[in-house]
């Protein structure tokens, strides 16, 4: 299984607009790595590199050293770096245990292999109960799950997370916690995880990268970035106050 | 945790019931035993056909396609090339190949290969369309659609350009299309159930995602594209064989428009639907027709106006567009406990 998933000196423009400039960063397999920073910084966009959805305008996207910046999406996800989205976007007119077995059609499995490892990982994940029920009618937290569970399938070498956590419940955001530290630790992926929830971050992560304005501002362990002057700035500077006391 | 049934034992009753539907028309045209009566449901059987095979394109890819009834218009006319007795074709036809020319082959020979063909032609077309999606798409395979009706009727010496090319030979019984329709649905059943029409169903709710999961889009919908064209291309070749003639305009807008309107009346999301759609929109077509000759109600002949029928075609349309945007059957297939999810 692939070691290091990395960012070198990736920049992407936008009609001028510039969303990221010369954005270095590395995920490491087994381990959590946070990523944060207000709304429009380039974390998304980010993803979208990562995982072959945007090509840099500079800048290489590494896989264990080699480029794979090229590549479209989805033989990105058949080399091992999975994804879910901000926005849910599961196969809404699919059962979840579907939306599951996609992946592994997409990964080459017959439909037989595809439906028992569905069955098997929605029972880890512990959502097996879903299994029968269309995507298109499941609550926020669920299709959350769910879009785990599909990106998950395979064991891929990598997970990227935009915005698990968004609009959950304090209790729910552990439960997240700890699912997202089974991944790391029993399927030995390099999770990316993006939050708005910087508790969550603070708690989950073992190292952190704050993006602010397209550019990587710090980088640091959890504790590091609690007491990191610049990123107090750049969250004062944008958001309310509110989010800045949780650092 | 229980072993999940396969997916082929949860899902079989759907086209076994389809089939006995099927079974059921024929009998019906055996019971009545007229002329007339076989030819209508010869005609019944060809529309299955086409609408399955363009619902195996558009019902598991979204993708609405203007353009599979130029690949109906290909099959039938290489089952006339390969099927009109050669004296024939050396008068009307002179611009065929030597070897073709020469050729009389069966029409059970003649309907495959025009199927093969039909998919062959798809198959080109596909690497360049199945690029584009939505709209573009659409769009692009209503230029096919014209590209081809332009060739078949400019291209005088080897269509016979728009006069009719004669001679096809005629099979009147209905067992050949009864079997043949059987096949049309157990491709349509076999292509929703596999690996590549579950990607591609994911692929029409999401496409992005899709990706995101490994599915190669385009691929898996290039393979739906040649399989759909084989099943019209088939249909097509059978079409020829009903009747004998063939015109380039007889698969062209009419055509085009009555066949999706069975497809998305019956629900294109579903191969239930693409078979109901056609068994109900044939029957009410029929009725109308009857009702255009004339029907004696009594002492009195009561008939309504020619293109009565086109028209209520179109009211049907529109009110069962308005009424269940996803058609009578829905995104479901049939079962033995009525409808389930597709
Ligand atoms: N396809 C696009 N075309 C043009 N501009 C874009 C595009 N995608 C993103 N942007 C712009 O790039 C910037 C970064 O956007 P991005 O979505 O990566 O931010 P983000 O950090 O994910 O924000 P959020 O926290 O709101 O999700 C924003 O200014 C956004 O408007
Ligand atoms: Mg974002």
């Amino acid at each position: 299984m692939a070691q290091t998933l990395a960012a070198d000196m990736v920049s992407v423009a936008f009609e001028g607009l510039r969303a990221l400039s010369d954005v270095t960063l590395e995920i490491p397999a087994g381990r959590v790595t946070g990523l944060i920073g207000p709304n429009g910084a380039g974390k998304t966009t980010c993803v979208n590199v990562l995982t072959g959805f945007q090509k840099p305008s500079m800048g290489r996207v590494l896989l264990d050293g080699q480029d794979i910046g090229g590549l479209p999406a989805h033989r990105v996800r058949q080399a091992g770096i999975a994804r879910t989205f901000q926005s849910g976007r599961l196969f809404a007119d699919l059962t979840v245990h579907e939306n599951l077995e996609v992946t592994g059609v997409g990964l080459g499995l017959s439909r037989r292999e595809a439906s028992r490892k569905a069955d098997a990982l929605l029972d880890w994940i512990g959502i097996a109960p879903l299994s029968e029920r269309l995507a298109g009618g499941l609550p926020y937290t669920d299709e959350r799950r769910v879009a785990i569970g599909r990106a998950l399938m395979l064991e891929p070498a990598f997970l990227l997370l935009d915005e698990p956590a968004a609009g959950m419940s304090a209790e729910e955001a552990d439960d997240l916690s700890r699912l997202i530290h089974r991944i790391a630790l029993e399927v030995k992926c390099g999770v990316l995880l993006i939050e708005h929830n910087i508790g969550l971050v603070l708690k989950t992560c073992h190292s952190i990268y704050v993006l602010d304005s397209g550019e990587i501002i710090e980088f640091g362990t959890p504790d590091a970035i609690k007491a990191s002057e610049k990123v107090r700035h750049a969250y004062m500077g944008t958001q309310t106050d509110a989010e800045g006391e949780i650092l | 945790m229980a072993e999940r049934a396969s997916i082929l034992s949860r899902t079989i009753a759907t086209p076994v019931i389809l089939g006995l539907l099927l079974t059921a028309i024929a009998l019906l045209a055996l019971l009545m035993g007229s002329g007339p009566f076989n030819q209508t449901i010869i005609d019944i059987f060809i529309r299955v056909i086409l609408v399955v095979g363009l619902y195996i394109f558009i019902g598991n890819s979204g993708v609405i396609s203007f353009g599979h009834i130029g690949f109906t218009c290909l099959g039938a006319y290489m089952t006339a090339w390969l099927t009109i007795p050669p004296p024939m074709k050396k008068m009307a036809l002179p611009g065929l190949p030597g070897f073709v020319l020469e050729a009389k082959l069966p029409f059970w020979v003649g309907v495959p290969a025009a199927a093969i063909f039909a998919a062959l032609i798809a198959f080109f077309f596909g690497k360049i369309l199945m690029r584009l999606s939505g709209i573009a798409a659409s769009i692009a395979t209503f230029a096919m659609l014209a590209l081809i009706n332009q060739i078949y009727s400019n291209w005088e010496d080897v269509t016979g350009a728009t006069s009719s090319v004669v001679g096809i030979p005629i099979n009147r019984s209905i067992w050949p299309y009864f079997v043949a329709t059987l096949v049309a649905v157990a491709i349509g059943y076999a292509y929703s159930i596999s690996r590549s029409g579950l990607a591609l169903r994911a692929a029409r709710d999401e496409a992005t995602a899709a990706a995101a999961s490994g599915v190669d889009i385009p691929k898996e919908r290039l393979r739906a594209f040649v399989i759909s064209a084989f099943v019209m291309g088939g249909g097509g070749a059978l079409y020829a064989h009903s009747v004998g003639v063939v015109t380039p305009d007889t698969f062209y807008l009419g055509l085009t428009f009555i066949s999706l309107s069975m497809l998305v009346v019956g629900g294109m999301g579903s191969l239930s639907g693409a078979v109901i759609g056609v068994v109900l929109l044939s029957t009410i077509i029929q009725i109308l027709r009857l009702f255009e000759k004339g029907v004696a109600l009594g002492d009195t002949v009561l008939t309504i106006p020619n293109g009565v029928q086109e028209i209520a075609i179109g009211v049907i349309m529109i009110v069962i567009l308005m009424r269940r945007p996803a058609g009578i059957i829905g995104n479901r297939e049939v079962g033995w406990k009525g409808l389930r999810k597709a």
